[in-house]
């Protein structure tokens, strides 16, 4: 490691140590077989070669062109260079759970909240399969930073994170390129208020106010996958929940930045004093859950041989309870390893206990300051008798093994999904459209409530094939809104009448570079450091999003930057080798050289060193 | 939208094929296909159903062929990237918004129009031959067609370098025929072009029986030309695809000749009667 970062006040913690410990043993082992492959790759020329994974077009207009810049400009330097173009769901197949690549380029759905950072980098889950952690990243004062920042608040929470992400900055197992502008176009001929719906949280499909005899809102989605699977915990089926929140509940749920009560009637915190400076719970939450609320009616969830009651349908602190232990462990502790789900680590890994006080009363232990306890309790919670059954049915022989991230309960498709939210599952037809309806016991419907609930009895997700023919649609008042971020390209071709309205909402979600860090030659960070030179950020924000994005050296918005890695036309940190987006060769062959890279007499980059 | 689309289509094809019927086949065949269409329905009808067979089949596998791909297939877009690199864009040198127009249309109108017309000119003539022959080649191009794209899963071009092509991207230019394409096909089967492939084997066709339809031949091989360069100007096909394409057409023509007539259905039941174990024959 060339740098040097701030060394934290605690120290290295204990459980960091042993985490960075367990993960490089497991990381040491399971690299062999890349190794193998890649030293076979290298006996032919001497030539080191790199594979590109990224999404076709259809998918995103983006990604691909991304991979073709770079893959140009690792040419240039000598580098034998292919590109292997993966369907979505297959690309994070093999980033996030087979980790079979060398680097890739992905548009991560990040949050409304840097803790995301602890998931995708926390040495803890460096072995995991799922969104946890996918570059096999392990560094022990980076833990500490990354478990420092979710103890602190405010001002020092924020410094924390600066810290963070300075050196994220400099050791760069992947490298941010930029924060695209989310747009998407809805039609007002049928709907008002689609300006105050966010449509990236749960409320976006809930504020917009139909027309008098509207009762039907159809969205258009260019992106298939929820037609063919609803699982909640699959980790390749979507990058960032839309939909799964409409048919979930959570306890709390995120409106314009802030976790309200969502479930949750009412969340009391306590802050608790953690002994001589030991890694405990530093805060409780205590939630008294809104009583009465049920999840869909579904056959799966009636006792056995009986037909199904409302008593079995309701939702309770066992559920939430069950949830949380679920997502830690999906085996239930009764797989010989555990088995944790490929997502919402960063939400689980803030709990340390949950306990059932009563019927609708339960105790949260969080190891986490506010903002991100907050954030904890927006994980949808799940039915646990249906859950639990399925554990039961596939460990009743005795020979259970949960590979995690890749059993039933992880790929399963949870087609009718059984969740308790405002809309329920009625239909689909793969690649084609989803229909979901009114749950009319939802609890946004009494009258005692005041939160939006579904306004439609019927919203029906469209797949459509492209953003240029989504907006097409709108424009026609076929449709009511797009649900999918718009694509680049068609912003600027956006009909100007006043039947269309264009929302956008703010920029979190950002395109990078991956590094598969597990294996050479990305386990170098001087190569890591070299291959982020050759990324002309600024030219892919002109060119390829035609300026709708911000180029970033920082995967988060502005307000939690510090100063040194603001964008200042270049990037502080790696600057782009060249000008004007093209690359200054002889620098740039440089760079690789005292990175301790050598070139044969053919100006092709060696991979041994 | 499908709908819009499909109706659309369904019009041009209504008008161009009663006006080539006229001005390509002639009232005599004509009359005398109303006499003889009967028995020429029956020699060629298992030939017929074969076709519709491989249809089917190709409807089917549509559902099940993307995921038995994903298992044994080959991904081969970087490979073919690689190989031809950015040979497609030298189309951008005729590109302007007339030839954008005129390649969309071969690839969507004139493309179904060149698949139809020969079916209906080859039945008129008396000699059912030529006719179960085409139908041959066309189930063999399907067939064969679809086992290519459970090996080889590869993107077109136009997923690889959307913004050089963009201008003249069918889908971006006419994005209402996605919703048609998308019924009949999906993104990774490109390999080979089976819009080249067909419509090779309609020009082929087309030489053989010049002398019977002289003034079809030389549209059939400018419409069939037209095709195969529309694929790739419009960035759905590398030049790969459209070679397999042209190489497939000559296979399924040479082997439609060897196929056709080399078995007759009455010797085939005969056959298969003979070789099931009727019980009775047990006694």
């Amino acid at each position: 490691m060339n740098w040097d970062p701030t060394p934290s006040k605690t120290g290295v913690s204990r459980r960091s140590f042993l985490a960075a410990g367990a993960a490089g043993a497991t990381l040491a082992t399971s690299g062999c077989v890349g190794h193998v492959r890649n030293v076979v790759g290298k006996a032919v020329s001497g030539q080191l070669s790199l594979s590109i994974a990224t999404i076709p077009a259809d998918a995103d207009r983006q990604s691909v062109q991304i991979a073709r810049r770079l893959e140009a400009n690792l040419q240039q330097v000598g580098i034998d260079v292919s590109i292997d173009m993966r369907s979505p769901s297959e690309l994070l197949k093999a980033v996030l759970i087979e980790r079979d690549f060398d680097l890739y380029v992905g548009h991560h759905p990040a949050g409304y909240d840097p803790d995301f950072l602890y998931e995708m980098l926390h040495s803890s889950f460096a072995a995991e399969a799922g969104w946890q952690n996918p570059f096999g990243f392990t560094n022990m004062v980076f833990d500490t930073l990354l478990e420092d920042q979710r103890r602190a608040e405010g001002e020092q929470r924020k410094r924390l994170v600066q810290s963070v992400l300075t050196a994220l900055a400099k050791s760069k197992p992947f490298d941010p390129i930029c924060l695209p502008d989310e747009y998407r176009v809805a039609s007002t001929d049928r709907f008002d208020g689609w300006s105050e719906a966010d449509l990236t949280t749960r409320h976006g499909y809930l504020e917009p106010e139909p027309a008098d005899g509207v009762d039907e809102l159809l969205a258009l989605k260019t992106d298939s996958r929820p037609t063919s699977n609803l699982n909640p915990l699959s980790a390749t089926m979507r990058e960032r929940d839309t939909i799964i929140p409409l048919l979930f509940d959570s306890v709390a749920t995120v409106h314009e930045g802030e976790v309200q009560q969502w479930l949750a009637e009412d969340i009391t915190w306590t802050n608790v004093e953690p002994a001589d400076g030991e890694q405990g719970p530093v805060l409780t939450a205590t939630i008294a859950l809104r009583e009465g609320c049920r999840f869909h009616a579904d056959e799966r969830l009636a006792s056995e041989d009986e037909q199904l009651s409302d008593e079995d349908r309701r939702l309770t602190a066992e559920d939430v309870a069950f949830t949380y232990r679920f997502l830690e462990d999906t085996s239930l502790g009764r797989a010989p390893t555990p088995s944790p789900a490929p997502r919402y680590q960063s939400h689980v890994s803030a709990v340390d206990r949950v306990t059932v006080d009563s019927e609708y009363e339960l105790t949260f232990s969080m190891n986490a300051s506010r903002p991100v306890a907050k954030r904890a309790l927006t994980v949808p919670i799940l039915p646990k008798r249906f859950w639990r059954e399925l554990v039961d049915e596939r460990a009743a022989d005795g020979e259970f093994t949960a590979p995690q991230g890749r059993w039933i309960a992880a790929t399963g498709d949870h087609v009718p999904p059984i969740g308790s939210g405002p809309f329920q599952f009625e239909s689909r037809t793969e690649e084609d459209q989803l229909v979901l309806t009114r749950f009319d016991d939802h609890f946004t419907l009494r009258e005692d409530v005041e939160l939006p609930g579904p306004p439609v009895d019927e919203l029906r997700f469209e797949i459509d094939p492209s953003s240029a023919s989504a907006v097409r649609r709108i424009g026609d008042g076929n449709a009511d809104v797009t649900a999918s971020m718009l694509d680049a390209d068609v912003l600027d071709e956006i009909p100007d009448t006043s039947d269309i309205e264009t929302l956008s909402h703010p920029s979190r979600t950002f395109y990078h570079i991956g590094f598969n860090v597990r294996n050479a030659p990305f386990s170098n960070t001087h190569f890591r450091h070299a291959v982020t030179q050759l990324i002309p950020k600024q030219a892919i924000v002109d060119d390829i999003f035609y300026g709708h994005a911000t180029p970033t050296a920082t995967p988060v918005p502005d307000e939690w930057v510090p100063e040194r890695l603001a964008w200042d036309g270049e990037d502080p940190v790696t600057p782009f080798l060249g000008s004007s987006g093209r690359l200054n060769v002889e620098a740039a062959k440089a760079a690789f050289e005292t990175a301790g890279f050598r070139y044969d007499d053919n100006g092709r980059l060696l991979g041994g060193y | 939208m499908l709908d819009e689309v499909l109706t659309q289509l369904a019009l041009v094809i209504s008008i161009l094929v009663p006006v080539s019927v006229v001005v390509f086949i002639g009232r005599e065949r004509l009359a005398r296909t109303r006499s003889e269409w009967r028995s020429r329905l029956r020699t060629a009808g298992p030939v017929i159903a074969v076709l519709i067979g491989v249809l089917l089949i190709n409807r089917i596998a549509r559902q099940t062929a993307p995921e038995l791909s994903r298992q044994i297939g080959f991904r081969l877009s970087g490979a073919f990237y690689e190989l031809e690199g950015e040979f497609i864009l030298i189309f951008q040198s005729i590109q302007t918004p007339e030839t954008t127009a005129y390649f969309s249309t071969i690839y969507v109108y004139g493309y179904t129009f060149l698949l139809i017309f020969p079916v209906i000119a080859y039945f008129t003539l008396s000699d059912t031959r030529i006719f179960r022959r085409l139908l041959t080649a066309y189930a063999l191009n399907y067939a064969i067609g679809l086992v290519l794209y459970i090996l080889v899963i590869a993107y077109g071009p136009r997923n690889l370098m959307p913004a050089e092509l963009m201008e003249r991207m069918l889908y971006d230019t006419n994005p209402q025929y996605q919703y048609l394409t998308r019924e009949v096909n999906t993104n990774t089967n490109v390999f080979p072009s089976l819009h080249t492939s067909l419509s090779a084997t309609v020009a082929a066709f087309a030489w053989k029986t010049r002398s019977e339809f002289p003034k079809w031949f030389p549209i059939a091989v400018v419409l069939a030309a037209s095709v195969a360069i529309s694929t790739m100007y419009l960035g759905i096909h590398w030049g790969i695809d459209v070679v397999a394409g042209t190489m497939l057409a000559a296979a399924c023509v040479v082997l439609s000749d060897r196929l056709v007539g080399r078995w007759s259905v009455a010797e085939l039941s005969e056959q298969l009667v003979d070789r099931l174990p009727w019980p009775q024959k047990q006694e």
